[in-house]
């Protein structure tokens, strides 16, 4: 039982690091947007982790031996207001406004390469992690075999 | 002929002329072997002669306390106090195979056994 | 040789113990960028040890089932110890985790499981042996 619930565990790190690489490369591709729907320029997506215990009913947590020491991840996409647009001095660029200032989205694109390097590996080592787990669980039933 | 080269070779290594080359080539007597002695003793070092109940007991408890090397080696990996994995495959590897060399020595007394009771007088 | 014995058991039990380990392991690792998560380690090898008693140093008496196993080969209510790593790298956001420490972690409990798995097997094989040997 306890192999299943580390699989459980690795999925959701694959899962919460499948949705930064998502905001990052979003982020990358609207670094220079400044027109969108809602109005005003692109808003950089930012994902942030949070952790949950494991098991999933309280009879379960009671029963397992770990308690609530295993946790899965939960990745939510929030809207980061501390990163205000930058504004640029363009009086001949179509969304300038009153006083010539373009807003630009304040995304870094390095910093985001850095965070999309960081994502993936993130995510190879819950791969890893799996693929241990899975290989684990496959072991057990070679007790026995000559 | 093998007895009188033994005692020639006795003879030249004492004689005089040759404790002289010896001791130009410093070449410690004591250290060359007494062919004499080899020759009277062929078997230095053996093991009085043991019956073959006694052999077989004594073969008993031997492979016995291999197992008992092995389970313990098994132990001390499982609980970490050591980490070498390849001394504990080779001890549990031996024991295994102490254990059916025995079986088999076993398993072939018993048909001599049999073979023997199958014997006509 | 019993069918049953004392190694055959503590094998079993790290094999259950290594598992936990995984799972903790996989805790870690997935929660490698949580903010304020803390890295935990689980150590049951101090346990078996004891429970184990390899050199037959200890002579303690035990009469109570909570008393610590010591030597009876009694695998089944032994605790493992689960902590928090105190002197690691601690990051701005609170997170302790190495990762690749971690890594490094689970590739030695997985060598260890199936070292383990495969010295049950030749126990197993040898007492399957000796039940099947033509007489």
């Amino acid at each position: 039982m306890d192999l299943l619930t580390s699989l459980k565990i690795s999925s959701s790190g694959l899962t919460a690091n499948k949705k930064r690489m998502a905001a990052i490369t979003s982020n990358i591709a609207n670094a220079q947007t400044t027109r969108t729907a809602e109005g005003g320029p692109y808003q950089p997506k930012e994902v942030v982790f949070g952790s949950e215990p494991a098991k999933e009913s309280f009879s379960e947590i009671l029963s397992g031996e770990m308690g609530e020491n295993a946790q899965t991840v939960i990745a939510k996409e929030v809207s980061n207001s501390k990163k205000p647009p930058v504004l640029k001095y363009e009086p001949n660029h179509p969304d300038a406004n009153a006083e010539g200032y373009v807003a630009y989205p304040n995304i870094n694109t390095m910093e985001e390469m850095a965070n999309m390097i960081e994502a993936s590996r993130a995510y190879e080592a819950n791969i890893n992690a799996m693929n241990t787990a899975k290989s684990m669980a496959l072991k057990d039933l070679e007790i026995g075999k000559n | 002929m093998a007895i009188e080269n033994v005692g020639n070779m006795n003879k030249l290594l004492s004689s005089y002329n040759t404790q002289d080359w010896m001791k130009s080539a410093s070449i410690d007597q004591a250290t060359l072997p007494q062919f004499n002695e080899l020759a009277a003793n062929p078997s230095i070092g053996a093991k009085p002669p043991q019956s073959f109940s006694e052999m077989l007991a004594s073969s008993l408890t031997e492979v016995n306390s291999m197992q008992v090397e092995a389970n313990k080696a098994i132990e001390k990996l499982a609980s970490g106090q050591t980490k070498n994995i390849h001394e504990t495959m080779l001890a549990v590897e031996n024991a295994e195979i102490a254990f059916k060399t025995m079986n088999q020595v076993r398993m072939k007394v018993i048909e001599a056994y049999k073979e023997i009771m199958r014997m006509q007088m | 040789m019993n069918i049953d014995d004392k190694t055959t058991r503590a094998l079993a039990a790290s094999l259950k113990y290594r598992q936990m380990r995984q799972e903790l392991i996989a805790s870690n690792i997935a929660n490698a960028e949580t903010p304020g998560y803390k890295a935990k380690k689980l150590d049951f090898e101090d346990a078996l040890a004891r429970a184990l008693d390899t050199d037959e140093q200890q002579t303690l008496k035990t009469t109570d089932s909570k008393h610590f196993n010591v030597g009876g080969g009694g695998f089944n209510n032994l605790q493992p110890e689960i902590y928090e790593e105190s002197n690691g790298i601690v990051s701005p956001d609170g997170n302790t985790v190495d990762r690749d420490q971690e890594m490094a972690d689970m590739a030695e409990n997985k060598i260890m499981y199936d070292a383990s798995i495969q010295l049950l097997n030749k126990k197993l094989g040898l007492m399957k042996y000796t039940v099947g040997s033509d007489r």
